[in-house]
């Protein structure tokens, strides 16, 4: 159907949305069509939507509607158009088969493409429970660094969602380190408990585009839409395809017992580790040998180079000394919100645990809020 | 005097006569790239302080000796030939001595069993005692899974045989390859080489 849209607003309201729908099309899309975006107008809005088969971004921003319908555009070429707009209302309207879009003495003339063959999209299921957008935001980035990026294991590449009573547990894994974070929510009515596997890199895009919102809208659906979540926060939905398959049972992977403790200051630490990590090359470890209340960092490499450093930090427990992939590491501190963290030793190859020392600033609401953030990171052998 | 008149000035060179016949000028540098050579086969004229290589179309390569700094000649023999560390071969049998790698309870029932298209990779047994066909690569794409599939639909023919289930075995497997695959019934392996071959990294996993 070639409706007779027609519209007008704000040229920012307008270039924004339309800048990002466009930004998650696909760079090579599967069928043509999908490079497009589609504009629909009804009841006083103008909705802009793009679907990859995976992903499907929608916005809805309030017009002065004209003519209800809905057409297809090239989604690049139109937010090429729509960022080089001058400051001026913009009125949009379709003539025949091109799309017209006016805005003070410019005028671009856009084709349409064949609405008829645009894919059927996934439709947001109802509505699962709400998390505050800046919690939610910081969750995701802290759990998704440790998300696999290696297509070859699909399931890795997925964070996985873990819906309880009153919190999700997000989870993501790649064989050398594990992230795990709690997000206190409240589910609309009775949600059973159940877990998904969310694209890391979709859920990592969609908390930077709606983690500044103050709440975002999960939806999960039921058995009859399953295979899709929804995010929706200020008129933006997201909808991702989810992962097929079991997550890893990872719940047995965080050690019992712990024989060294070892309280950093996290800024201190991780300038420190990226200093002697310079010298490391990309899969030789970073040696870090703790003794009373002192850790020395050291590493070298094949050529002779070394470095080394040592910082004062708290231990408790036994001595130890034990090889890092720094880079695995700094992941993990860097998703560290508070001032000090504490890591958590077993022995040098088994994982060390890295959580955030709470309670330190008692006014500081990021503190607890953050508190359930915990990194467990593998070891790597030393060699000699 | 070639396709391209090109000309070298008088400097230290280190000139490479093979038993081919070829003929190579060397600088001290470029692992395997002469400055300028005449490939076999040609002849060589030796004259006091000339040397006029000349191959079957008449260009020409003439060197000026004006020293000689040293001059030996080595025989070198037959070649073994080049043995590529990390080929299917080894893989192959690697996965023959563990073929626990490819599923529990897998027994080997012979390598390279032989088939009016091509020997198939390896024959192995499962657990449940269905035959299974494995096909093995380095990279696991498309064309491998196509491969495959031939053989099992040609062992699946002979009633002594069918059941036989597909197992594509690679050290990485293309995202498309496993769809096709999985699509086709064959179960996908990804082989961790240096892990089968014992060598020790020094990275360690979680699971």
């Amino acid at each position: 159907m070639v409706g007779n849209v027609e519209f007008e607003l704000e040229r920012d309201a307008f270039a924004e949305a339309i800048a990002w729908t466009a930004k998650g099309l696909p760079a090579r899309p599967v069928v043509p069509v999908t490079a497009g975006v589609v504009l629909e107008v009804t009841d006083g809005a103008m909705i802009v939507s793009g679907f990859d088969f995976e992903v499907l971004n929608r916005i809805e921003v309030p017009v002065t509607d004209k003519a209800a319908g809905r057409v297809l555009v090239s989604g690049r070429l139109l937010a090429e158009i729509a960022r080089a707009l001058p400051p001026k209302d913009v009125r949009v309207v379709v003539e025949g088969n091109r799309l017209v879009v006016r805005c003070g003495s410019v005028r671009f003339n856009l084709p349409l493409l064949h609405i008829e063959d645009y894919p059927a999209v996934p439709v947001l299921p109802a509505t699962s429970g709400k998390v505050r957008g800046d919690v939610f935001a910081t969750a995701v980035a802290q759990v998704t660094a440790a998300a696999s990026r290696d297509e070859t294991l699909p399931m890795l590449t997925g964070v996985r969602m873990e819906i309880g009573p009153e919190a999700l547990i997000l989870a993501a894994t790649d064989r050398y380190r594990l992230a795990e974070r709690h997000i206190p929510w409240t589910p609309t009515g009775t949600v059973p408990s159940t877990s998904l596997i969310v694209p890391a890199k979709t859920l990592a895009d969609v908390a930077k585009s709606l983690g500044s919102a103050s709440e975002v809208v999960l939806s999960m659906g039921d058995a009859d839409d399953a295979g899709f979540l929804g995010f929706s926060a200020g008129g933006r939905q997201t909808l991702t395809r989810l992962l097929d398959g079991e997550f890893v049972k990872f719940a047995s992977l965080w050690p019992t017992a712990v024989t060294t403790t070892v309280e950093v200051q996290v800024s201190e630490f991780v300038a420190a580790l990226k200093r002697v990590a310079l010298v490391a090359q990309r899969f030789a470890p970073v040696r870090l040998a703790f003794s009373e209340d002192t850790v020395q960092l050291s590493a070298e490499a094949e050529d002779e180079s070394s470095a080394e450093e040592e910082l004062e930090v708290g231990v408790t427990g036994e001595p130890l000394t034990i090889g890092f992939n720094a880079g695995y590491l700094l992941d993990g501190l860097a998703a560290v919100t508070t001032p000090r963290a504490t890591l958590s030793f077993t022995e040098p190859s088994k994982p060390t645990v890295i959580t955030p020392v709470t309670g330190l600033g008692a006014d500081d609401p990021d503190d607890a809020r953050d508190g359930s953030y915990r990194y467990l990171v593998m070891s790597m052998r030393l060699r000699g | 005097m070639g396709r391209l008149t090109a000309h070298l000035p008088m400097a230290l060179r280190l000139l490479l006569v093979k038993a081919d016949g070829s003929v190579s000028v060397h600088t001290d540098g470029g692992a395997y790239k002469p400055l300028n050579w005449m490939s076999p086969p040609c002849t060589v004229v030796e004259q006091p302080g000339r040397w006029t290589v000349t191959n079957r179309a008449g260009e020409q390569l003439i060197i000026e000796i004006d020293e000689v700094v040293h001059d030996s000649r080595h025989e070198l023999g037959v070649d073994p030939g080049l043995v590529k560390d990390g080929v299917e071969a080894h893989l192959q049998a690697l996965l023959a001595e563990h073929t626990a790698t490819l599923g529990p309870g897998f027994t080997l029932i012979r390598r390279e069993y032989p088939t009016a298209i091509g020997p198939v990779d390896l024959l192995c047994r499962d657990a449940e005692g269905v035959i299974v066909a494995v096909e093995i690569k380095r990279r696991g794409e498309i064309d491998g899974v196509e491969q495959l599939t031939r053989y099992l639909n040609l062992l699946n023919r002979d009633p002594q045989l069918a059941p036989v289930r597909g197992v594509f075995a690679a050290q990485q497997i293309k995202p498309q390859a496993h769809t096709l695959a999985t699509d086709r019934g064959i179960r996908c392996v990804t082989v961790d080489y240096d892990e089968l071959r014992g060598t020790e990294s020094l990275e360690l996993r979680l699971f």
